[in-house]
């Protein structure tokens, strides 16, 4: 029941989002590019930082 | 010089010292507030205390940048009421709204959230933690697009209109107001700018930790996280800053005339003044070095459209003085007589050009009688100073290309993981930290000083928006706000200074320290082999 619950709340929040994109998308496409390329912007700074521990952990120690 | 001229010139000086200063502040926080979220993403996601650590110490020096940038933000609101009080007036009804929101909305948002972010790290579980720096990121960007929404109108007025009864402008769309393309532009390309300047000012101290062999698994990690930031930022604000000038280039052409250099309307395909030198007075430039072929798609996205240069848009300009000035003699007349039809309908047949005649009130208080030669000298009024603005332009956009090289030596050599073998980088890389801080400064001299001889495009003139205060009241005040926001640099230098010597504390205990990923673990034992 809970798994339905969240599933059904992940819904809402998706759709929830789809409908800012849509208007954002419509009026204020700066904005939307502006969330948009936040998000980008974060996720590769976060990901390629996780990388370089990733990258210790690969390589033998000395 | 007249004394309300003079009176004017000093509250201009004022406004211009109180937001440069304020602006020192205001894109680090924009910026690291962003910066701080991603590194605590990364704590949360690996789990490692190092980023935890990581996150506190960057958030100490956000916090010093904080507090000094609300201090000087503070005054600046209350500028508009003290020394614009006819601009207030005037526009009072649509500019009230986005600082209003500003401030119960988002500066609410961001100081309730600042202090669970500092103080909440051990009341807090990882995840809500988390969630509170993201608000305070919001709070900080979201306070941005308020202010700039309101700037957005007085680049380019939308969704109002001027109410001869009460002589003021009444909102008729807020929507209108809200999604403003000047606004929009004007936003992401001012947040983003801020992004970059968080970069570098992480890169340049991290550089700086890893040059004296101190904190360096700290600082390899925050320069990486800040080099990927900065460098997609860098690209970004150079796109937006291009997608600005194309709006504002058609919103105000007298801005776009004298950040080229345009002395005569460009035919296609004009060619790119890369330098030059401008004569203000003799209406040329003294010097100048082109590019040829490049400034038509580079301004006006075709290949075929002219650019207006001065001698047009004086021209135009005359015209419209002449257009507006029986609009605002029937507005003085409504002001008496409001239920002359006739008045009325000469008013509206002339509306759209009536800021334009109050241009030349300050030659002719009587517009109905004003001469040739006053009109020519108010339609030369409605070019801003060319060559500050020219300048200013050249130093912003040159700016942004230098970032962007040094952003991209930086990812490269991150990415290699031989940034601590480049000690002539890592020594460039504090000298660079002012570098986004004067990009910055210069993109505020080209936006705000372009507007003139307006502080409400096209509609409200600078010379009749000041208060009347007298000479020695200005003279006081601005001397007084100099010296105080003076101190604040110097505090705000003095405390970065210190805590960037201390560093970041020690790990705290319990967080992240004896998990298989956590601080005294094998990375740093790989490191320190």
């Amino acid at each position: 029941m809970k798994a339905f619950l969240q599933f059904i709340f992940w819904i809402f929040v998706a759709f929830v989002a789809l409908f800012l994109a849509i208007v954002l998308g419509e009026r204020g496409a700066w904005y939307l590019a502006w969330v948009l390329g936040t998000v980008m912007i974060i996720l590769i700074a976060v990901a390629g930082t996780v990388m370089l521990d990733a990258r210790y952990e690969d390589e033998p120690l000395e | 010089m007249h004394a309300l001229d003079t009176v004017v010139e000093l509250s201009r000086a004022q406004f211009a010292a109180t937001a440069l200063y304020h602006f020192l502040f205001v894109p680090l926080t924009l910026g690291l507030t962003m910066l701080l979220a991603a590194m605590e993403t990364i704590y949360v996601i690996t789990g490692r205390a190092i980023y935890r650590q990581m996150t506190q110490f960057w958030g100490k020096l956000f916090a010093i940048n904080f507090a000094l940038g609300v201090a000087t933000g503070l005054t600046m609101e209350f500028e508009f009421g003290t020394n614009w009080s006819t601009y207030s007036h005037f526009v009072g009804d649509i500019f009230g709204a986005p600082l209003a929101i500003e401030g119960l909305m988002a500066f609410f948002l961001e100081s309730t959230m600042v202090g669970l972010m500092l103080f909440g790290w051990d009341k807090l579980s990882r995840g809500k933690h988390l969630l509170v720096t993201y608000m305070v990121a919001l709070g900080s960007n979201l306070s941005a697009l308020w202010i700039l929404i309101a700037n957005g109108y007085m680049q380019a007025p939308v969704g109002s209109v001027f109410n001869p009864e009460t002589m003021r402008v009444e909102l008729t769309s807020f929507t209108d107001l809200i999604f403003n393309p000047e606004a929009q532009a004007k936003f992401v390309h001012t947040s983003i700018a801020g992004y970059l300047t968080a970069a570098m000012f992480v890169i340049g101290i991290s550089a700086f930790y890893m040059l004296r062999q101190r904190h360096v698994e700290l600082a390899k990690r925050s320069f990486r996280v800040a080099a990927l930031f900065g460098i997609f930022a860098s690209i970004a604000v150079i796109c937006l800053g291009d997608a600005l000038g194309f709006i504002n280039g058609e919103d105000q052409p007298t801005k776009l005339a004298a950040m080229e250099g345009l002395w005569e309307t460009a035919e296609p395909p004009a060619g790119f003044n890369v330098i030059a030198w401008p004569n203000q007075d003799e209406q040329k430039n003294d010097f100048e070095l082109q590019i040829p072929y490049l400034l038509t798609p580079l301004v006006t996205h075709s290949f075929d459209t002219p650019i207006p240069g001065v001698d047009d848009l004086e021209k135009t300009a005359a015209q419209r003085i002449r257009s507006g000035i029986p609009g605002l003699a029937a507005l003085q007349h409504l002001r008496e007589h409001p239920n002359d039809a006739a008045a009325r309908a000469q008013y509206e047949a002339h509306k759209a050009d009536i800021g334009y005649a109050r241009l030349v009130q300050r030659y002719a208080p009587d517009v109905t009688q004003a001469t040739d030669a006053q009109i020519a000298k108010a339609a030369a009024d409605t070019i801003p100073p060319v060559f500050p603005v020219f300048w200013s332009f050249r130093v912003m956009v040159g700016a942004a290309f230098v970032m962007l090289a040094f952003l991209i030596l930086a990812v490269t050599y991150s990415l290699r993981g031989t940034i601590t073998d480049k000690r002539w980088f890592l020594k460039v890389a504090p000298w660079m930290i002012p570098v986004p801080f004067i990009a910055n400064e210069a993109g505020w001299v080209v936006a705000e000083l372009g507007r003139q001889p307006w502080t409400v495009y096209d509609q409200l003139p600078t010379w009749v928006s000041a208060s009347t205060h007298s000479v020695g009241y200005m003279i006081f005040s601005l001397t007084g706000f100099v010296l105080l926001y003076t101190i604040f640099i110097v505090i705000e230098m003095f405390l970065m200074v210190k805590y960037i010597r201390l560093g970041p504390d020690d790990p705290h205990p319990g967080h992240g320290q004896g998990t298989p990923a956590g601080q005294g673990n094998r990375v740093s034992q790989w490191s320190e082999a």
